[in-house]
């Protein structure tokens, strides 16, 4: 049997992967590391894992992966760089810009220094801990501007870290595609925006391959090196898409036994 | 020719830079964090000096960079001296001695460090110099840390250096343990294995690596040299090995755009 590690925070243990690890513990020995109780010695080099699958984004679990990616030949998903790009929303805007996949225009900027676009939602930079979207809408002048709480909260709340926001275009579309990616394997799915319904699984539905959805898809998961992955696109009115998020720890409970299809693929990448 | 640099500060050595190219005839913009907005505003210039390793002027290294503007020293090198992860691994992978690090929740360390493994040097993992850096004797002390995760490396006995380099010339100096870069040092001539450390690391980082400084302790019984501390661009405060490091250093920075600029048109 081959050796599976999960390197996984506690919330994603307790509510995301269930039935992930039921299956994957019938055809697979696992290893769970968990980060509000590993403890990580730099020294360390016993792995003896066949893959690493990474469910979690948190600091201790991102120095693990480092950890392992440098000291074994142990194929690890997502991979440090994957989640390193994937969690900060300024740098996957720049390097999927660069890579030619439509992102909406961005800024950063301090304080009090307007966007040079007029219609924005304002989200935080670096998405690393576990958050519910919690948006405000600013209606200005005709314009929409949304900001996430939390957001706000890092620039101006108690324990502000920083005095940067990151301003993203507002693309209004009437639905929001989700794409998972995994592997070489795309699913699709549509939903109303989380601004028209907070209760984003309501109006889930699955729809039809869109081929040029698959090809930002797949090109952007080559680019960032993100093996399992879901994105999020707006579509304008003239049917132009944007890639507005990108997640290295989707919840594939959305797909149809995408329980096994992650487990199976993950095996598939395992060292033999 | 336009030339931006990102810093904390327009003076210092960053101001100085300035007046030696503005002296050139170049325009020089200083964007510090209260000026500076990272969008396609910042292609107005040639080329970026990045002084500092502040996350927001390395977001714009980064910016620049994938936007084909050259970025000298490079973002992501300066990135990696400025993670106490990432730069122990890139230490590491360039042969070099460093102490062991240990990571994680206050709570786990307390439950998982005994009293020999003390004592240890708290760090934060986002930094580089003295700056929020201490000696942790016991666990006692650490339960008085409330960081949610904390980074602790092995304290290493010893003599403490700051070696400069700036192209292949080395100037080092004996600094009082723990402290930054701005306090009184006492010059040495460079011993022959920290001029061999300091080759090594810049054949790694090759043409990314100009100038720089290594916090380097020679520990005490075994006389290993161990890097504390990397840094891409210091201020050079105690440079004492020329009359002034500032035309050493842009003379570098303006070969290597040249170079950068000629890999760009072929």
């Amino acid at each position: 049997m081959k050796k599976v590690g999960i390197i996984i925070d506690k919330y994603h243990l307790n509510y995301k992967v269930t039935d992930f690890l039921k299956y994957l513990k019938s055809i697979a020995e696992v290893k769970l590391y968990v980060e509000e109780s590993y403890f990580l010695k730099s020294s360390n080099q016993n792995f003896d894992e066949d893959l690493f699958f990474v469910k979690g984004k948190g600091e201790i679990i991102l120095s693990l992966v480092k950890l392992i990616e440098e000291h074994t030949s142990i194929p690890v998903i997502n991979s440090f760089k994957a989640t390193c790009l994937a969690i900060n929303r300024f740098l996957n805007s720049t390097y999927l810009r660069k890579a030619e996949i439509p992102v909406p225009d961005f800024s950063l900027n301090p304080k009090g220094e307007p966007p040079p676009f007029k219609d924005f939602i304002i989200k935080n930079i670096v998405d690393q801990g576990v958050y519910k979207f919690s948006p405000i809408l600013m209606e200005e002048n005709g314009n929409t501007r949304v900001a996430d709480k939390r957001a706000l909260d890092e620039v101006n709340g108690k324990e502000h870290q920083y005095n940067f926001l990151y301003y993203q275009k507002f693309i209004k579309s009437k639905w929001e595609y989700k794409i998972y990616g995994i592997g070489e394997n795309v699913f699709f799915y549509k939903q109303l925006p989380v601004l028209i319904n907070p209760n984003k699984t309501e109006s889930r539905q699955k729809i039809d391959e869109i081929s040029e959805l698959k090809e930002y898809c797949l090109k952007a998961m080559e680019v960032m090196d993100i093996k399992i992955t879901s994105l999020d696109f707006h579509k304008t009115q003239d049917g132009q898409f944007f890639l507005t998020d990108i997640n290295c720890t989707p919840n594939f409970n959305y797909i149809k036994d995408g329980h096994k299809i992650v487990a199976d693929y993950l095996l598939e990448q395992a060292k033999n | 020719m336009n030339i931006g640099i990102l810093s904390k500060r327009t003076t210092n050595l960053a101001g100085k830079i300035k007046q030696f190219y503005e002296n050139k005839g170049f325009n020089v913009t200083i964007y510090t964090l209260e000026n500076l907005s990272i969008n396609e505003n910042l292609f107005c210039n040639d080329f970026y000096i990045l002084k500092s390793k502040k996350l927001f002027f390395l977001y714009a290294g980064f910016f620049l960079k994938a936007n084909k503007i050259p970025v000298v020293p490079d973002p992501q090198v300066s990135f990696m001296q400025k993670n106490r992860i990432q730069s122990h691994f890139l230490l590491e992978k360039a042969d070099l001695l460093v102490p062991k690090f240990y990571l994680g929740k206050s709570e786990t360390l307390i439950n998982q460090l005994g009293s020999k493994d003390f004592p240890l040097i708290l760090k934060p993992i986002m930094g580089s110099g003295s700056k929020g850096v201490k000696v942790i004797k016991s666990v006692q002390e650490l339960k008085a840390e409330d960081n949610e995760i904390l980074y602790l490396e092995d304290f290493i006995k010893g003599l403490h250096y700051n070696v400069y380099f700036i192209g292949n010339r080395v100037c080092t100096l004996i600094k009082p343990p723990l402290s930054n870069e701005h306090v009184d040092m006492e010059e040495v001539k460079t011993p022959k294995d920290i001029e061999d450390l300091i080759k090594k690391w810049r054949l790694f980082l090759a043409e990314n690596n100009l100038f720089g400084h290594l916090d380097i302790v020679r520990e005490e019984s075994s006389k290993d040299l161990y890097i504390v501390d990397p840094g891409s661009f210091p201020e050079f405060t105690n440079w004492m090995c020329s009359s002034s490091p500032v035309e050493e250093i842009c003379n570098l920075i303006l070969h290597r755009v040249k170079k950068l600029k000629n890999n760009q048109n072929n």
